[in-house]
């Protein structure tokens, strides 16, 4: 009962007027990018932004609203993928309810454990439905390591995990960057906006001491991860 | 950037006068049979003697070959190249070039894939065709589904055009300003952050006010709403949902039961 009633202050007005523009911030941005060509998708900008300001369970439902409405409108090919969009949505809502949306250099974890997340969910979408290719351009490195005798799982899996965080960190990044430019006034009409209030700066500096010896413990985790993902 | 709205066709028939929980279910059952059956030919008898017969019906086989065409064509190109150079095992060569060798299996499992993934997209695609997004919505809300959710969906259809003719907009004043978006990588992620701001921040400072319209307009009441339109269903579509529900079980029954 107390879940429900929590879901249900998330869901204000506010948000449910933020969670269409939101979605639109998505497409239009998405397309900004294919414009430029640049080697990102950045397809979930909006997402990340409902998920920091309106709490987990309004990430989600515009992270799978979202891709529904790009399966109406573009491509019906990113129907089958709105459970990557939901996990994105409802773990960038988590990561800001923990603080992770504050300066800059934490909102750079909340992209890797954004990424993380979403390079698992991908990998059942893709191996199940596609047989492991798609037509985006990672698939190229998928083919290589099944060429070189990987499985199929596998491969999938390290493709996304090599691809995702450059993604998902800049796309948090971007979301950070236009929360900042927001003014309080305005941030505060959502239900979540404790998430992006700013700390004292005595406590930012150890903790950013703590965070990089974090980091270089988990790059080195991961990176043996990968290794014996790819030796195995 | 193309300016049309979605995918769906104004045009009467058969197919658009269902109701949208029929087509829903009937594109559901195509996939989920495609995906579970055991047979490898499946999924294209599915394509040809369900998906086409019924765009034929609904007077849509012009746009919906011209539309397959153009999504499909680049994806089975890719997938068949991928899939019979690079799929692992496999024992009968077909031929060899260079040192690329093309296998069998990898042709046979390209070809699977391939007509899966024709058959889901494309029942997806008719019945967006066939179907204005707003009729599903409301036919969706009549069924108890949440009006918040509707409300949600049309709000987003609207404001997508809108926003695009704004990001028109942004990169024809930011062109006129000398930005630069073609050259190196840097520069043209340095052009990313010009358009990205005025398109987000001009569209976020709507969002307040149309959050006071609506407040204003009882958008919370709790009561029942009611609905301008209402969706036709007839009893034999009801069947027919059924008899979908019953393939499906039928079919990922007998692929458990197979194996």
């Amino acid at each position: 009962m107390n879940l429900i009633r929590s879901i249900k202050k998330d869901f204000n007005t506010m948000t449910l007027v933020l969670i269409p523009v939101a979605i639109a911030i998505n497409v239009v941005i998405g397309e900004f990018v294919v414009l430029l060509k640049l080697p990102v998708y950045l397809d979930s900008i909006g997402t990340v932004l409902v998920g920091v300001l309106c709490g987990p369970w309004a990430g989600a439902l515009t992270g799978t609203l979202s891709n529904t409405i790009w399966g109406l409108l573009i491509d019906p090919n990113a129907l089958p993928w709105f459970p990557v969009a939901l996990f994105i949505g409802f773990v960038a809502g988590w990561c800001a309810r923990f603080g992770l949306f504050k300066t800059w250099w934490k909102v750079i974890i909340s992209g890797i454990l954004i990424a993380l997340t979403s390079a698992i969910v991908e990998t059942p979408i893709s191996v199940l439905l596609y047989g492991g290719i798609t037509s985006s351009g990672s698939s190229f490195i998928t083919a290589f390591l099944l060429q070189t005798g990987h499985s199929l799982l596998s491969s999938v899996l390290s493709t996304n995990f090599l691809v995702e965080p450059v993604d998902k960190v800049a796309t948090s990044l971007l979301a950070f960057a236009i929360i900042q430019g927001l003014s309080v006034r305005y941030v505060a009409r959502f239900p979540r906006s404790e998430n992006v209030m700013v700390e004292k700066k005595a406590a930012q500096n150890t903790q950013l001491i703590i965070a990089i010896a974090i980091a270089a413990v988990l790059i080195i985790i991961a990176a043996t991860v990968l290794v014996s993902l790819l030796a195995s | 950037m193309s300016n049309k709205l979605s995918f769906y066709i104004d045009r009467p028939s058969p197919l658009q006068r269902l109701n949208p929980l029929t087509k829903m279910a009937v594109a559901f059952a195509f996939i989920i049979i495609a995906f579970s059956a055991h047979w490898y030919w499946a999924p294209l008898i599915i394509f040809f003697v369900g998906i086409i017969p019924i765009a034929v019906v609904g007077k849509l086989g012009r746009e919906f070959f011209s539309t397959s065409v153009h999504l499909f064509l680049p994806l089975f190109a890719f997938l068949f190249v991928m899939q019979s150079l690079f799929h692992p095992g496999g024992t009968t060569v077909l031929f060899r070039l260079w040192f690329l060798t093309v296998k069998l299996e990898g042709v046979q499992f390209a070809f699977l894939t391939a007509t899966r993934i024709l058959v889901m997209v494309s029942s997806f695609l008719l019945v967006l065709l066939s179907t204005h997004p707003s009729t599903l919505m409301s036919d969706l809300t009549q069924r108890g589904f949440p009006a918040m959710l509707s409300y949600i969906v049309t709000s987003t259809l609207q404001i997508i055009p809108q926003m695009r003719n704004k990001a028109g907009t942004i990169i024809d004043a930011q062109h006129s300003r000398g930005m630069n978006t073609e050259g190196s990588l840097g520069q043209r992620v340095k052009a990313l952050l010009p358009l990205v701001g005025p398109l987000v921040f001009g569209s976020l400072v709507d969002v307040e006010e149309r959050a006071v319209a609506l407040e204003a307009r009882a958008f919370n009441a709790p009561r029942k709403k009611t609905s301008l339109r209402e969706i036709p269903d007839t009893g034999w579509e009801k069947v027919v949902r059924w008899i979908c529900l019953l393939l499906v079980v039928v079919s990922m029954g007998s692929n458990i039961w197979l194996s």
